[in-house]
């Protein structure tokens, strides 16, 4: 095996001095999932301001008003007062307030009235999650409100003494309806943008090494270095493993860099260091698996580079390294996790999510590792012939 | 198959009987034999697709054999890994990584024969020192003339301390300072010791460089010998080599058909003919010449040589 050391040592020597190679194996993924998750950052820190146009002034009015500046809502809701629901209307149209809600004069009155007055949103095309968001506070205000005036109504229908109304009124104030839909992540996190785009990046950079590796053995080839080795006392296995071993080494390489540069200069969470670098591992040793098959399914450097393309591509966008997997059509869930990159990637978020130790990637881990047996399988019993040939 | 003088002592480094070797239904080689002793320089001469390349990739074990034996300085050579050990390849095209300096290609060829980190230090520098290029270990490849190139990919085959030395035409695209130089070392090789089998289109390098020579033509060897073993088994022959323009296969033809010629055959510039007696017969060379509409500007009369040996032999000159 002397040789399949001396062949991977010069292979990574190579490689490393290749400015494209350190290009596309670390800096893109790492330039890349940091540009994504700044891009998607609204996703996970969702805020905007809202007009209120008080025309009440009474103490309905003002509970709705501080019900929206509960600490609940604070990191949500920020509130503008308006003069009137012109001005409002005026600044949502011209984009500079994304919603607004105008309290009618009259509103903390018709509390006790059998005539109701409305409460109006007003929402904006461009933001209309801001509109949604409002409409469902004050609707979570007005059903408490509702719940408070039914609760005295059936105590006055009881016989409770009208002198009551106000101690009535400020006993069922301080009752909150107890059944409230609240989402919470399933994991003991949520998961951050980075912390998705960060391993599928790497896992979709990670998987230029089969291309790479593939076109290197050809080049080899076809320059005579091959047959050069050949020629040496060396069989064609201790080839094939040391150009594997090279594609392992820079793949487990490129992977840890891009997992320490974006855990510290952008704060993804891979999970545990153990599990995160069996995970990788495992992932890597698919990706070399892949590429012996594709140099044992090629004849030439340009059939090599066309087949790694189609793997490349295919597998990524499979596998869900450009989307999240969780938010595509069932079907696509499914054939991701005919992949090692979908699969991979679902530990990562796991171990982001669920946090854990090896057991949380044990299910990934056995299903990268199947694949890998199958593809190597297959590598094994073509690629000896594109060496000998 | 004509064979002058082939020893039949033991102790030869290289011994192949019977070689075959077919692609599919195409016959490349098919009973090919010689053997090489020690400090022996052998030729083998044939034109493209004559099935060398084949013989050679066999005896390196790029190939294996349909039939036939190889035996390597005392070793059967067939599926032998080990004995690869004790064979020096020197490829036609040179094959050393160009983004590589000289230094980590031998280091790497080294490390391929299993040198130990100080026989491989000891081996790399006596390879530069060979190849005078100590001082520009270091650059890269890329950097380096054509002729470097070449000195270099011969050393890189050396590194192994071989006891059998493979060259594939290693002169083929290299200027004539270089190719000299390459020549003497070739020759120094044979001094030293070391059995060298070397592959040419140059008949001249053959005459050169070569103890012996096989004559290789559509997968067999048919002549093998000294250089002055094969020419006197021409007898009395003269070769006469015009040079002309115009339609050369036309002129061969018509050479052919003048009384006295043996053979002629077209090649490069030039029509190259081998006759009993080329003084008397050229004045009738050249009226053909004429016949045929071409225009000879030189004729030279020589005594034969391998090229006529090859042409009479073959029927065709080696660089047609």
């Amino acid at each position: 095996m002397r040789a399949a050391f001396a062949i991977a040592g010069k292979d990574l020597r190579q490689r490393l001095r290749d400015r494209s190679a350190i290009v596309v194996g670390i800096l893109a993924p790492v330039v890349i999932a940091g540009l994504m998750s700044f891009a998607f950052r609204g996703i996970e820190s969702f805020n905007f301001t809202l007009g209120v146009v008080d025309l009440d002034h009474g103490p309905v009015a003002t509970s709705l008003v501080r019900a929206l500046q509960s600490p609940q809502l604070k990191s949500v809701i920020t509130l503008r007062r308006l003069s009137s629901a012109s001005v409002a209307r005026d600044e949502i149209r011209r984009g500079v307030l994304p919603a607004g809600l105008v309290i009618p004069a009259g509103f903390s009155a018709s509390i006790a009235g059998s005539r109701p007055e409305s409460v109006v949103t007003l929402s904006s095309d461009q933001l209309p999650i801001a509109g949604d968001v409002t409409r469902s506070a004050v609707q979570s205000f007005v059903s408490q409100l509702n719940a408070d005036r039914l609760s005295v109504y059936t105590a006055l229908a009881a016989g409770a003494p009208m002198s009551d109304l106000s101690r009535l009124a400020s006993v069922a104030g301080k009752l909150r309806i107890p059944l409230q839909a609240v989402e919470r992540p399933v994991g003991a996190q949520e998961l951050k943008v980075i912390s998705y785009y960060a391993p599928g990046m790497a896992i979709f950079f990670l998987l230029f090494t089969v291309s790479y590796a593939a076109r290197s053995f050809f080049v080899d080839k076809s320059e005579g270095m091959i047959e050069r080795m050949r020629a040496a006392p060396v069989r064609p296995a201790e080839i094939l493993v040391g150009k594997a071993l090279s594609a392992f080494v820079f793949g487990a390489l490129s992977l840890g860099v891009i997992g320490v540069v974006t855990s510290v200069a952008f704060g993804a969470s891979w999970g545990a260091p153990l599990p995160a670098v069996v995970l990788g591992f495992v992932l890597v040793l698919s990706v070399v698996a892949l590429t012996a098959l594709v140099i044992g399914l090629s004849r030439t450097q340009r059939q090599a580079e066309g087949i790694a393309s189609i793997v490349v591509f295919g597998l990524a966008l499979l596998g869900g390294n450009f989307f999240f997997i969780s938010s595509a059509p069932g079907v696509m869930k499914h054939l991701a996790l005919l992949t090692p990159n979908g699969w991979a990637l679902r530990g990562f978020t796991d171990l982001s999510t669920l946090g854990g130790g090896l057991g949380t990637i044990a299910e990934p881990v056995f299903a990268i590792l199947v694949f890998t047996a199958v593809v190597g399988a297959a590598a094994v019993a073509l690629a000896p012939r594109a060496v000998r040939s | 198959m004509l064979q002058v003088g082939r020893q039949e002592s033991s102790g030869y480094v290289l011994e192949c009987e019977g070689l075959a070797k077919s692609f599919g239904d195409r016959r490349a080689v098919e009973g090919v034999g010689f053997r090489i002793a020690p400090g022996e320089i052998y030729g083998l001469l044939g034109p493209n697709g004559a099935g060398k390349t084949t013989t050679m990739k066999m005896i390196c074990g790029l190939l294996r054999p349909d039939r036939g034996s190889i035996t390597i300085a005392g070793r059967q050579a067939i599926g032998n890994i080990d004995v690869r050990g004790l064979v020096g390849y020197v490829p036609q095209d040179v094959a050393l990584y160009p983004d590589l300096s000289a230094r980590e290609n031998l280091q790497f060829i080294g490390r391929l024969y299993r040198l130990d980190r100080r026989t491989l230090a000891e081996r790399v520098a006596e390879a530069l020192a060979l190849t005078e290029l100590t001082e520009r270990a270091g650059d890269r490849l890329d950097a380096y003339s054509g002729g470097m190139r070449r000195r270099l990919n011969i050393a890189a085959g050396l590194l192994n301390h071989p006891r059998l030395l493979i060259l594939d035409e290693p002169t083929v695209g290299v200027d004539p300072q270089s190719r000299h130089a390459i020549l003497e070392r070739v020759q120094a090789f044979g001094r030293d010791g070391l059995a060298v089998v070397y592959t040419t289109h140059y008949m001249e390098e053959a005459e050169r460089v070569c103890d012996r020579v096989g004559i290789i033509d559509h997968g067999r060897l048919i002549a093998e010998g000294t250089r002055r073993e094969l020419v006197a088994e021409l007898g009395e022959h003269d070769s006469i080599e015009l040079e002309a323009s115009g339609n050369l296969d036309r002129l061969a033809e018509v050479c052919r058909s003048v009384p006295g010629v043996s053979t002629a055959a077209a090649a490069d510039h030039s029509v190259q003919i081998v006759t009993e007696d080329g003084r008397s017969i050229l004045p009738a060379v050249l009226e053909a010449a004429d016949r045929s509409g071409c225009a000879v500007t030189s004729v030279d009369v020589t005594e034969p040589d391998l090229e006529a040996v090859f042409l009479h032999l073959t029927g065709t000159a080696l660089r047609e």
